[in-house]
């Protein structure tokens, strides 16, 4: 049974309390101390941005989920986020917008991994397996696309491998329009919440009970692509964090659209606020790129999950 | 008369370079309680599968509900109109099972969801996840389901698939309480289809077909014809002789 009444609110309470707590920890914490204007100008963003990406991932990984009716879909393991690093170096190798490469990589991603995973996704029997290999494939090639344009084009303007690859929050700006995406995406599930839940039942199921189920996936698709696309462009390939937190929502009871739309980008947003105020302090006054901790993180997740889905 | 529910004209399916039905013309109404016998890989899924406008590898011929074919239906007036039951559900989000009747309701004030469950003995599985269900329950939560959708035409494939003896019973006696509705479904147990149906869809298997009233279909000469092997009624109860 799935949390209720009072249990869910205290959860979401918890929730709330437990994120904005972790909000304060990153402004307050950190080298330099408790200087007001380095807070202001340098934390601040940082953390604004983390949350930011945090909760666009999250629901990225939400719709896909949904979309892929797969648990395990991630942005970033389904290789979505390597499409939007892919597309966004190519971008700026020819001086186009950062954000338009980003978001048509992640969308040509999103779109390959539907068409190949197609027939996957046709059949009534679990093909799960076979869709998260093929979602592996294209993240691995979108991986080696990256590094093959970094080593071509030594170019000092781009940012260094480890951004493209798995990401990096030092310096990200912008976090504000990541909040607002993720609002606005947040909204968009909301608005269609018992579509949603009926497609989680599975498309023939849904389609069956009247839902234009083909429109839906496509909306899912563009939005999960755009809110990846995004958060590359944002801080990078980060992982994990669209598949740990919905799953880790979903663990504790948490089952409808209702409440994962706004939950996953809350929770997103804690999880990547702090990973990387892990990434800045535990080794300070060195710094860890944020992707790192966060593969660390998710990938023994990842497996837990993937070996409790076998049973 | 009543007017038909359901009417199929010319209907012919196939699956891997085999015919499995040809020119199936056939009506269903309301009141009506059709059982589709036939051995396995006769085609019986396929033909509730395009019964209810879902895809099928290979078909011709119309498929019509009230007077209209099924491709002038709109999704949503569809779904308040037929419902289908598939043999085996395929879960991968957790969901209660009070929650997923809930979601499959179509019709406003259609089929009280608790009434169901305990016509079909899940009152106690209101509050479970279907993932942690065990077959038959499924299978009783999936007919409840189906029900809750609140439309007048049921395809329910194999219902009795995975129930115990005493469920089969009581899916048997739920069915017969569906008086409003028509009922299409397949089903193996001749006495359980004897004790249910009102009519019967036989499938030979080579694309021919009978339709009738239960008390002819059911005979030993048809149930030979359909099964390929010797039948007797022993007691009012049917028993392949050895």
């Amino acid at each position: 049974m799935g949390l209720q009444g009072t249990r869910l609110a205290t959860f979401a309470a918890l929730l709330l309390t437990g994120t904005a707590a972790l909000l304060g920890a990153a402004l307050l914490l950190g080298s330099g101390g408790l200087d007001a204007d380095l807070i202001a100008t340098l934390r601040a963003p940082r953390v604004v941005a983390a949350a930011g990406v945090g909760a666009l991932l999250a629901l990225s990984g939400l719709a896909m989920q949904v979309l892929l009716r797969n648990p395990l879909a991630d942005p970033y393991v389904m290789g979505t986020s390597g499409g939007a690093s892919v597309g966004a170096l190519l971008a700026l190798l020819s001086g186009v917008s950062l954000w338009i490469g980003a978001a048509g990589g992640a969308l040509l991603a999103g779109v390959m991994l539907l068409a190949l995973a197609r027939s996957a996704l046709a059949a009534s029997d679990d093909a799960s397996a076979r869709l998260i290999l093929t979602g592996a494939m294209l993240a691995s090639v979108a991986g080696a696309l990256a590094t093959l344009l970094l080593t071509l084009t030594p170019d000092e303007r781009l940012r260094g491998a480890i951004f493209w690859l798995v990401g990096d929050l030092s310096g990200a700006q912008h976090g504000w329009v990541c909040l607002l995406g993720a609002l606005a995406f947040a909204l968009t599930l909301l608005a269609r919440r018992r579509s949603v839940d009926r497609l989680m039942l599975g498309s023939e199921a849904a389609a069956l009970l009247g839902e234009p189920v083909r429109r839906l996936r496509y909306e899912l698709l563009v939005a999960a692509s755009l809110a990846a696309g995004l958060a590359v462009a944002t801080a990078g390939a980060i992982g994990f964090v669209g598949l740990v937190v919905p799953q880790l929502l979903r663990l504790t009871g948490v089952q409808r659209t209702r409440e994962l739309a706004w939950m996953s980008p809350v929770g997103g947003a804690a999880l990547l606020v702090a990973a990387d105020l892990a990434a800045r302090i535990v080794v300070a006054p060195m710094e860890l790129p944020v992707g790192a901790v966060m593969a660390l993180i998710g990938a023994p997740l990842f497996i837990g999950f993937l070996m409790r889905s076998g049973r | 008369m009543n007017r038909p529910l359901m009417e199929t004209r010319s209907l012919t399916l196939g699956a891997a370079g085999r015919t499995l039905l040809r020119d199936l013309s056939w009506q269903a109404r309301g009141g009506e309680r059709w059982c589709v016998i036939g051995r396995n890989a006769v085609g019986k899924s396929t033909l509730l599968r395009a019964l209810a406008g879902l895809s099928v590898p290979r078909r011709e011929g119309t498929v019509s509900w009230l007077g209209r074919s099924q491709a002038e239906w709109a999704p949503a007036d569809a779904a308040a109109l037929r419902a289908f039951a598939p043999q085996q559900s395929n879960d991968r989000f957790p969901i209660a099972v009070q929650r997923l009747l809930e979601l499959a309701a179509c019709v406003p004030g259609g089929s009280d969801p608790w009434a169901l469950l305990r016509a079909l003995d899940a009152t106690h599985l209101a509050e479970r996840d279907v993932m942690q269900l065990s077959g038959g329950e499924r299978q009783r939560v999936a007919l409840a389901q189906c029900a809750a959708q609140g439309a007048p035409l049921m395809l329910l494939d194999e219902p009795v698939a995975f129930q115990d003896p005493a469920h089969q019973r009581q899916v048997a006696r739920w069915l017969l309480t569906l008086t409003e509705r028509c009922l299409v479904f397949s089903a193996h147990d001749v006495n359980w289809i004897a004790g249910v149906a009102t009519h019967v869809l036989a499938l030979h298997g080579d694309g021919g077909w009978e339709a009738g009233p239960v008390a002819t279909m059911l005979d030993a000469e048809r149930l030979e014809a359909v099964y390929g092997c010797r039948w007797r009624q022993a007691d009012g109860a049917w028993l392949i002789v050895e």
